[in-house]
């Protein structure tokens, strides 16, 4: 190769060394890539390698990213310790139930502030904007007294009413909002044409259009109630209530010493099932959440 | 707009409302039929939770009025926090487990309902065998208002096989010398950690957070976190400051004891010594190294023993009081009282002997409790409470985080310690 | 289509219309009937769950209530006087302040370089993407479990550096690295967020004009400086308030891994909140904390509104 090229003309030389500093540069790239995936990656491979660990491994030197004697003890106790099963029952159905309301809430309410014309519209939609410039934290304390004095204290409710109508909730009738500006009207207009009501119109004709903008704030909504963790930690304590995040700071022996193992079992089980849906529809969740941060 | 004002004043208003109805309406009627009765507890070992129901069942068998009795544990690292949140949320149990070092905040703010009247009343209860020491920390006026079921020594578990791996003698041969001492243990717990790598004494819980767990050690130097009638910061009288020193020593420079951040768990075989309540002989595997119990090890103020208290309260703001009494009567009479000392050493002075406490430490032997256990209960001292646990606590565990770094001003801490707590006092 | 319109059209008419004609309505009224009735769960929502707490928040604060003593009792402006001699304020908001400009920075610094790298059409890109937008959709608290793990003081970090022949900090437990923890944790959990957001607007920068400026010789600094980044300014400044309200926020973090320690020296504001009120039980001074809080916001907000006007000029 190397006799070939000294022999031939020198454009063609400067042409392959031009070649090899790009390449060079290629590999340069992809390792500089590869050296700052490191911190997105290693902890959740960290996670699920160290779960599987013996607990006399857990704090071995030199560490070790996999385990010679894999265990599955972790997940065992993880699910005698605590009732998961039931923990993770609630934040699925939390965070359904949430999704499924702000979806059906926001998408009504942002298809009315965007189409429909009726009075007192801007101040309903300032109220409205209120809730998307007050962090939650901040009426925290007042809600618990709130909830404390109509007996809620305890149970789910506090985080289903508060969640699916209150702050989290508008930024999804935002998106919808902007959505449905964007939305050319001519549809709609012929439908109204034909005699159909708002209500039909809103369901047969803007919902069916809307499906990237209604996965966006599914996807969003269900990733912000999954990692609920102020509002539960406040408002529940009972174990068999618990939402999963919650639930994971309680791996603890009876005087209150951590068990890592088991903890990080049941954080891969809290972890892994999401993080396998959003590899196998990244697509929708980055341009997802893209799209609704521009917009939002 | 007009409609906007009036939802907002709405909406004030109805919450407005159903707070203050909330807040008003606590008690509620007394003879109910169907009384559901709930006791928050810290233990969620199932043995315990077996027994605790088994008690309940044979009281719902002759009380037709108590429909049921549940154990509800809460986890122990915030177990008080959870409960005052409980109470706050309206959710009040009507029985609960209190730790002796938040007691004043229960016993002095009208939480908890005076129970003495009810245990003399009661037949068979025999309330004046319930050892003085015991009920001291758990009277309102003079009156008992929580019942102390569990009164524990804290003692120190020694690993002997570690002990003879760096070529030390053992515990037991230590106190046949005369230096069961902490210096001693320190010397010790240094020379297996240079030998074996293993950590020397641990003080379990601590954690370089749980401050108040430190009570095992400076105890032994005489000092108190602050004066008796809670009035005065104590933390930088000199004896605290030698006790401070010592840990400090032995942490940072002896490499006595683990560190910050390092965990070491005695019962999995990786420290030489723990201090610790005498309950946990149960986590001692069958099979495993070769152990003994012995009392703490004496400061320079001498010898001294701590014990650890719990007591069992009827909650004012929980929905069925009377109730609740009834039942704690039960709970604790004589009988169910020998049952408990399977775990919980009775405040009985007529239990207190080593034939009821021998039956309920299968792991430990006559003589382990006649020399460890009996002195350490009779002889106790409880850790010093005060009303704000919650608040103290972190503000001292705060200050003290200074404390833990090598080159730590021991003394400028423990000033620093009561500068920022004696407002709380 | 045109089969099915009709049947649905009748449908809709028949329940429209067919059941109560009492009154004929206009088509503008009955329109703005159904308007109200669409936002009314919103704003009957957002009404009930933050504007009435906002306003009790505000009640709350002038009272004290002690909850085992079941007491609630009117202290007047105690609980705001206690806040200006509070000595461990000052502590908080700086503890507040730094958490939040060293996450906005290195969020922000990270997002953009990220999304610079990822701009291009190689292949293997999308892996990339993926892995470094992953962090986002890991569970919050497992996340951060993770990390406290790896910072033990015997734990993988400390492990690796060793390995190479490093004694690592006790991470956790030393004032200043415990707040370097802290937020490096909260930076990988969501710089993929930002950086998609700036792959976005990177991807929306006209060729054309990339093009021109590289035909007059312009160099690549310059070209990112000068054209790239004023072209992305509204999407920075979008990311810089998303991020910045978003790390006011933070607590999940806190709790997990410092409980606001050593010392008090990672207790950020919402911590500090939630532990006068939730752990101390002193629900009046959390709810002038509350108040602090949502001041801070309200202040960021209209320095959003006024940096829109003169700073972001490619607004369209």
């Amino acid at each position: 190769m190397k006799t070939n090229a000294a022999t031939i003309a020198a454009p063609v030389v400067v042409r392959r060394i031009a070649k090899n500093q790009i390449t060079v540069k290629r590999v340069l790239f992809y390792v500089a890539l590869t050296v700052m995936a490191v911190p997105f990656i290693l902890p959740t491979l960290w996670m699920i390698s160290s779960s599987l660990k013996p607990i006399g491994e857990i704090f071995a030197f030199p560490p070790t990213l996999w385990s010679a004697n894999p265990t599955l003890d972790g997940y065992v106790q993880a699910f005698e310790l605590q009732p998961f099963v039931r923990q993770y029952f609630n934040s699925l159905y939390i965070a359904l139930f949430v999704t499924a309301g702000t979806m059906f809430i926001s998408s009504l309410a942002g298809y009315a502030f965007a189409r429909i014309r009726f009075r007192g519209q801007n101040i309903l939609f300032m109220i409205v904007l209120v809730g998307l410039l007050i962090p939650s934290e901040v009426t925290i304390v007042p809600l618990f007294q709130i909830f404390s004095g109509m007996g809620l204290i305890n149970t789910h409710w506090p985080i289903l009413l508060v969640s699916t109508f209150g702050a989290p909730s508008v930024l999804a009738t935002f998106i919808m909002r902007q959505f449905f500006i964007s939305l050319p009207i001519e549809l709609e207009e012929a439908a109204r044409l034909d005699g159909l009501g708002r209500f039909a119109i809103w369901w047969r004709i803007a919902m069916p259009l809307a499906k990237s903008a209604l996965a966006a704030v599914a996807i969003f909504t269900f990733l912000a109630i999954w990692n609920l963790y102020l509002e539960p930690t406040v408002y529940l304590q009972s174990p068999e209530l618990f939402t999963l995040p919650q639930a994971l700071t309680r791996y603890a022996d009876a005087y209150g010493g951590q068990l890592w193992n088991v903890q990080l079992a049941a954080a891969t089980m809290t972890a892994l099932p999401v993080l396998v849906v959003f590899v196998l529809a990244q697509k929708q969740f980055v341009e997802g959440l893209a799209q609704t941060g521009l917009k939002g | 707009m007009r409609s906007a004002k009036w939802l907002t004043a709405a909406g004030l208003l109805t919450t407005a409302t159903l707070v203050l109805t909330g807040c008003s309406a606590a008690s509620s009627d007394e003879q109910a039929s169907d009384v559901d009765l709930r006791m928050t507890v810290w233990t969620s070992n199932e043995d315990h939770l077996a027994m605790f129901d088994s008690i309940a069942d044979a009281y719902i068998a002759d009380h037709p009025e108590i429909a049921s009795i549940t154990f509800d544990p809460l986890p122990f690292a915030d177990y008080t926090t959870t409960l005052t949140t409980q109470v706050a949320g309206g959710k009040s149990p009507d029985l609960a487990w209190i730790l002796e070092n938040t007691a004043p905040d229960f016993v002095d703010s009208g939480a908890l309902v005076p129970i003495q009247e009810t245990l003399e009343a009661t037949e068979g209860y025999e309330y004046d065998d319930l050892s003085d020491a015991a009920t001291k920390l758990w009277k309102s006026d003079g009156s008992l208002v929580a019942y102390p079921f569990s009164t524990s020594p804290l003692v120190m578990f020694v690993n002997n096989d570690l002990l003879a791996e760096a070529g030390q003698p053992t515990a037991a041969e230590l106190r046949g010398e005369g230096n069961w001492d902490w210096e001693s243990v320190s010397a010790a717990s240094s020379a297996v950690n240079a030998a074996t790598g293993k950590a020397g004494f641990v003080i379990r819980d601590f954690d370089y957070t749980s401050w108040d767990n430190l009570a095992s050690i400076w105890d032994g130097w005489g000092a108190q976190p602050w004066s008796d009638d809670g009035a005065t910061c104590e933390f930088a009288s000199d004896e605290m400051t030698d006790a401070f020193t010592f840990i400090h020593d032995a942490a940072f420079e002896a490499s006595a004891m683990p560190g910050p951040g390092t965990t070491a768990d005695f019962f999995a075989g990786e420290s030489a010594f723990t201090v610790t309540q005498i309950s946990r002989a149960s986590l001692l595997a069958e099979d495993g190294f070769s152990w003994d119990l012995l009392p703490l090890p004496a400061g320079p103020a001498g010898e001294y023993s701590i014990v650890g208290q719990a007591g069992i309260g009827v909650m004012s703001q929980g929905e069925n009081p009377e109730a609740a009494t009834g039942f704690l009567a039960y709970f604790s009479n004589p009988e169910n009282s020998a049952l408990l000392a399977q775990w919980f050493p009775p405040a009985r002075n007529s239990q207190l002997n080593a034939e009821t406490l021998a039956a309920a430490n299968p792991v430990l032997s006559a003589e382990q409790i006649d020399d460890v256990v009996v002195p350490g209960i009779l002889t106790g001292v409880v850790r010093q409470g005060h009303t704000d646990s919650a608040k103290i606590s972190q503000t001292v565990r705060a200050s003290l985080d200074a404390m833990w770094t090598a080159d730590a001003d021991v003394p400028a801490v423990l000033q620093g310690v009561c500068d920022a707590v004696d407002p709380l006092l | 289509m045109a089969s099915s319109t009709p049947v649905l059209s009748d449908r809709a008419r028949a329940r429209s219309g067919g059941t109560r004609p009492r009154r004929a309505l206009t088509y503008r009224q009955r329109d703005a009937a159904a308007g109200y009735l669409f936002v009314a769960p919103q704003v009957l929502g957002v009404t009930a769950f933050v504007l009435v707490p906002l306003a009790l928040v505000v009640y709350f604060s002038l009272h004290e209530w002690n909850v085992l003593g079941n007491k609630f009792t009117y202290v007047g402006v105690e609980n705001f006087e206690r806040f200006f001699t509070d000595p461990q304020i000052v502590p908080v908001m700086q503890a507040t302040g730094v958490f939040s400009i060293g996450l906005v920075f290195f969020n922000l610094v990270i997002a953009l370089l990220l999304a610079v790298m990822l701009n291009r059409s190689m292949a293997g890109i999308t892996f990339f993407r993926t892995i470094f937008f992953s962090p986002v959709v890991v569970s919050l608290v497992a996340w951060t479990i993770v990390w406290g793990f790896l910072f033990q003081d015997n734990g993988g970090i400390n492990g690796m550096l060793e390995v190479i022949g490093i004694e690592g900090p006790n991470w956790l437990r030393e004032g200043p690295t415990a707040m370097i923890s802290v937020i490096i944790v909260q930076v990988f959990k969501n710089v993929g967020l930002n950086m998609v957001l700036f792959l976005a607007a990177l991807q929306g920068v006209p060729r054309e004009l990339t093009e021109a400026a590289t035909m007059d010789g312009a160099n690549a600094r310059r070209l990112f400086t000068r054209i790239t980044i004023p072209l992305i300014s509204p999407t920075i400044l979008l990311t810089f308030i998303i991020t910045i309200v978003g790390s006011l926020q933070v607590f999940a973090q806190i709790a997990v891994l410092t409980q606001g320690g050593p010392g008090i020296s990672t207790t950020v504001l919402v911590y500090y909140l939630f532990q006068q009120a939730f752990l101390f039980g002193e629900f009046g001074y959390g709810s002038v904390l509350s108040i602090v809080l949502f001041v801070i916001v309200l202040i960021l907000t209209v320095a959003q509104w006024q940096l829109r006007k003169r700073w972001v000029f490619y607004e369209n």
